[in-house]
């Protein structure tokens, strides 16, 4: 059972049989090269915590803080040792003891908040301008001020001028007349679509309407809660799943879609866990929600069968695309083809970059609280997607998109970089 | 016994940066892949021989042990901190310092990962044939002080075929070079093939520099199943006697491809006693005609199948479950002890028989697999150590296979070394005199022996 505390998480934990398989894929060791940063290092730690050997140390937790997630480890160990599930049960200690440190926690109630579109940051956006500057020749911002959480260096994304489902408020949850035939779709949009990409929402909507869906907007819909898990706060990510959960069964619904890989890994495999323990009754709430969960992509080329781009007539040029595949996606929920069909269907002509799979070392908050360390991971991205040579880098997570932005930026690469659902409709 | 002093003096010379003391920092820096754990007193990293040199010099004069270390993937214990003390990780010294694409070497540190090393000198046309299946992970210098060998050792030979000469401080503090760029060289004794296996225990390579060949132009990859263990065996020794030198000619018994299978799910003949997997290299006409004349060796000796690798991508699959298999063996039981003993490869077929008596004998599991083309047989004793009658009976078997080893003309271990792990055993194979002869030679290097002690002799008189 995951998501559970480290403690019954033993017997996992000495399935590791510290062979070192782990240290060629683990892109915080990648980086650093200690061992302490490596997958066998922090399963060595925790393992160590449970026996007493060490407590929740400034220095434990620094080291258990510093992994994005990215499941390599996992699917390169031949224990099946769930390396994620126990660095994130590590975290949990870490929360319950109230050790977490402020900017995690911070990013995560920011974005994490059960009334996405309604908050503080709507503010932000109207006055991020006395405190960023554009950057020209990218949909980026660069700071004026020394701020506090932002580095120096960064390109740093732009808050939407209108949420995007507050933008949806003003029209009605329902985005297109009722017809019996077509299959019902919920949109999840999740916080980086709402605050910062409404653009990829709206391509989504428009993609899947074209396709002939029907589509709902639920707008009592929150973050999906991967923040708060990342950061061990189970209670809140709990909170975050029973408020999505009774906002999407106010309709009938065949599908739920998201266009963001670490939602949608959320959805369809977190939420089960984190109700796990409440209830026969929610179980099967939560059962009948999470298999009804699809990407995007794998919705449009699987489900709804789409052949071909529905959206006809290549105006745009044809350009170079290099598709990017994020950890929550490939890995997470095993999604690597539909998003590479989608491209084909575009018209652009498609060239696979090395290591398409590598993490851009996003990694939800780690970005925010070990910017340098996540850029350096980012860097070996950033070069693989410029010997590509392509025009436009495509992915299907807006975390990945912000951190790829960044990369290319600061290596003066001018690719643009989009949802694979924009390229489909790019060309309208 | 670690007083500040020493510890500010450390920091001093490696800089603030690249010395660990935090114990969340030493647990990280106490084990193998032996899954044994010595916590060290310190960890550093340092950026070359000068470091180390006066690491080594403050060694002799504050008598603590220095363990250098590699990446830790070790079989038998060798970076393991038994006495504690300075763990000297080479982590950092990770850069390739060369390659010579006219005489064909390049110069190396010993942090560089095999595998990446492998990686760039074939993007240069180049060949580096050494290849330990933790390739992906462990050090050239790991792999130099354990001798590794890998599947392609039966045509290609093992990392001492590959090392023309070091850099190597001496336990005492002097930094030495041996051998020379070229591939000859006869002036004065031969240093470099005495350091090249002798487990961290003589001095600590600061340099290496490697010999490399021309990339082969094809590979031809192929799978046979066989119905009994015998039949493979019989097959590896026929393809040998008919005088065709595969690259690579692997087996695998049936715990070990139901183990992998159930990682990997690619498809292996879980149904059948053994598996050969074997390349052919080179010119791509006799490759061919090489694999043709394996495939018809196998169905000879009553192979139900044997398929042949369609594409890189199966290839690539087919290298994953190989090498997988050794860490993926923990699904039979928890506890493994894991020896790589080899047999004149004639002997193959009465060694897998033989352990197999054992294995009845003392009711155990035991999995093997190994290079049949090289006589290189990975027994695996898989246990439950909580269970004592099964952890006695299991070193027993241990002896016994051994013996059994002794008598077919083998050796105990063909690449994994003795480091603490073989240490029992190391006189069921040396004679007295040639022991004390290896120590005498530790004495010359290593007066105060600091530097890794407690590894390959065992204490007192055997
Ligand atoms: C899954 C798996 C598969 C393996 N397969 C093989 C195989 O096919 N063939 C094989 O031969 N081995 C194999 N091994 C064993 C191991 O990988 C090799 O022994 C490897 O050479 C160890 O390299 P390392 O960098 O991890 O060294 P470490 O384990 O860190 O150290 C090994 C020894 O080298 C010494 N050492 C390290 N660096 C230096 C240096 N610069 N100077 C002096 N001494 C040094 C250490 O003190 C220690 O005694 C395997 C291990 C694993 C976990
Ligand atoms: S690959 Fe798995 S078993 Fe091996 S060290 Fe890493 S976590 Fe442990
Ligand atoms: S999830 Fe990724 S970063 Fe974290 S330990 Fe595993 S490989 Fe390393």
């Amino acid at each position: 059972m995951s998501l559970s505390s480290l403690s019954t998480l033993n017997s996992q934990l000495s399935n590791c049989v510290l062979c070192g398989t782990c240290r060629s894929v683990c892109p915080t060791f990648g980086v650093i090269n200690r061992e302490p940063a490596s997958a066998r290092g922090k399963v060595s730690l925790c393992s160590a915590f449970l026996n007493k050997e060490i407590t929740l140390s400034e220095r434990f937790i620094k080291h258990i803080n510093e992994c994005v997630l990215c499941a390599a480890c996992e699917e390169n160990c031949p224990n099946d040792v769930p390396v994620i599930d126990i660095i994130l049960a590590a975290r949990q200690e870490i929360f319950k003891k109230g050790k977490t440190d402020f900017s995690r926690i911070a990013v995560s109630k920011f974005f994490g908040s059960e009334k996405i579109g309604r908050n503080a940051l709507k503010v932000a956006s109207k006055i991020q301008n006395i405190f960023f500057k554009q950057v020209p020749e990218e949909s980026g911002l660069h700071r004026r001020f020394p701020l506090p959480f932002v580095h120096g260096k960064r390109l740093a994304p732009r808050l939407a001028e209108k949420f995007f489902l507050e933008d949806r408020r003003q029209k009605t949850e329902v985005r297109s007349k009722k017809d019996k035939s077509q299959p019902r779709i919920g949109f999840f949009a999740g916080c980086l679509i709402n605050y910062i990409y409404p653009n990829i929402g709206e391509a989504s909507l428009n993609v899947l309407e074209k396709a002939g869906a029907f589509v709902v907007v639920p707008l009592d819909q929150s973050c999906c809660g991967m923040p708060a898990i990342g950061i061990g706060d189970i209670e809140g990510a709990k909170r975050l799943a029973l408020k999505n959960l009774e906002a999407f069964e106010k309709y009938e619904l065949e599908y739920i879609a998201t266009a963001c890989a670490t939602c949608g890994d959320g959805l369809k495999k977190r939420f089960k866990e984190l109700l796990a323990d409440e209830g026969e009754d929610l179980q099967k709430r939560v059962e009948n929600f999470s298999s009804k969960v699809r990407d995007i992509t794998e919705l449009l080329v699987n489900d709804l069968g789409i052949r071909q781009s529905p959206v006809s007539g290549l105006r745009s040029p044809v350009s170079i695309v290099t598709y990017h595949d994020p950890c929550h996606l490939s890995r997470g929920q095993g999604i690597k083809d539909e998003p590479r069909k989608l491209i084909e269907m575009s018209g652009h002509n498609f060239k696979e970059m090395k290591n398409p799979c590598k993490c851009c070392g996003m990694g939800g908050s780690f970005n925010i609280t070990n910017y340098e360390f996540s850029m350096e991971i980012n860097r070996k991205k950033a070069l693989d997607i410029k010997s590509t040579g392509a025009d436009i880098a495509a992915t299907t997570c807006p975390g990945c998109i912000m951190q790829i932005k960044d990369g290319l930026h600061q290596l003066g690469v001018k690719a643009k970089v989009v949802h694979v659902v924009e390229l489909i409709t790019l060309n309208n | 016994m670690f007083s500040q002093n020493i510890i500010k003096e450390l920091t001093n010379i490696v800089g603030r940066d690249n010395i660990l003391t935090k114990r969340e920092d030493l647990i990280c820096y106490s084990y193998d892949a032996t899954n044994q754990k010595f916590l060290p007193d310190v960890v550093v990293f340092p950026r070359g021989a000068e470091e180390i040199s006066l690491i080594l010099k403050m060694a002799n004069f504050e008598d603590f042990p220095v363990i250098p270390r590699g990446a830790g993937s070790g079989f038998s214990g060798g970076s393991l901190p038994v006495e504690g003390g300075v763990v000297v990780s080479l982590e950092r010294m990770n850069r390739i310092l060369n390659i010579d694409t006219e005489n064909l070497t390049a110069v190396v540190e010993p942090g560089v990962v095999t595998g990446e090393f492998q990686a760039e000198v074939e993007s240069l046309g180049l060949f580096y044939p050494p290849d330990p299946s933790s390739l992906k992970f462990c050090t050239i210098g790991g792999n130099v002080a354990e001798c590794a060998g890998g599947p392609r050792a039966v045509k290609y030979g093992v990392t001492k075929d590959y090392v023309l000469g070091l850099e190597v401080v001496l336990p005492t503090g002097e930094t030495i070079n041996t051998g020379a760029q070229t591939l000859k060289g006869v002036v004065g004794y031969d240093l470099t093939k005495l350091f090249v296996g002798s487990e961290g225990t003589l001095g600590i390579v600061t340099k290496i520099i490697l010999k490399l060949l021309p990339l082969p132009a094809t590979t031809k990859t192929m799978l046979a199943a066989f119905p009994d263990m015998k039949n493979a065996a019989r097959a590896a020794s026929s393809i040998i006697s008919s005088k065709i030198i595969p690259s690579t000619m692997e087996f695998i018994d049936k715990n070990c491809v139901k183990c992998v299978e159930d990682y990997l799910n690619i498809g292996l003949p879980i149904d059948t006693d053994a598996i050969l997997l074997i390349e052919t290299d080179g010119d791509k006409d006799l490759a061919e005609k090489e694999a043709d004349a394996m495939r018809k060796i196998c169905l000879d000796n009553s192979a139900i199948e044997v398929k042949t690798a369609k594409d890189k991508r199966e290839v690539k699959e087919l290298w994953k479950a190989r090498r997988a298999i050794s860490p993926s063996l923990k699904k039979l039981n928890p506890d493994k002890i894991n020896e790589d003993i080899v047999v004149p490869r004639n002997k193959i077929p009465d060694a897998i028989a033989g352990i197999q008596k054992i294995a009845e004998k003392y009711n155990l599991t035991i999995a093997n697999f190994g290079h049949a083309g090289d006589g290189n047989i990975h027994v695996n004793v898989m246990i439950d150590k909580s269970n004592k009658d099964e952890l006695s009976n299991a070193q027993k078997a241990v002896e016994e296979i051994f013996k059994l080893t002794l008598n077919l003309g083998g050796t105990i271990s063909g690449e994994h070394g003795i480091g603490i792990s073989k240490m029992p055993y190391i006189g069921m194979e040396l004679s007295p005199a040639a022991i004390d002869v290896m120590k005498r030679v530790k004495q010359v290097f290593d007066p105060k022996g600091i530097l890794n002690p407690g590894k390959i002799f065992p204490k007192g008189r055997e």
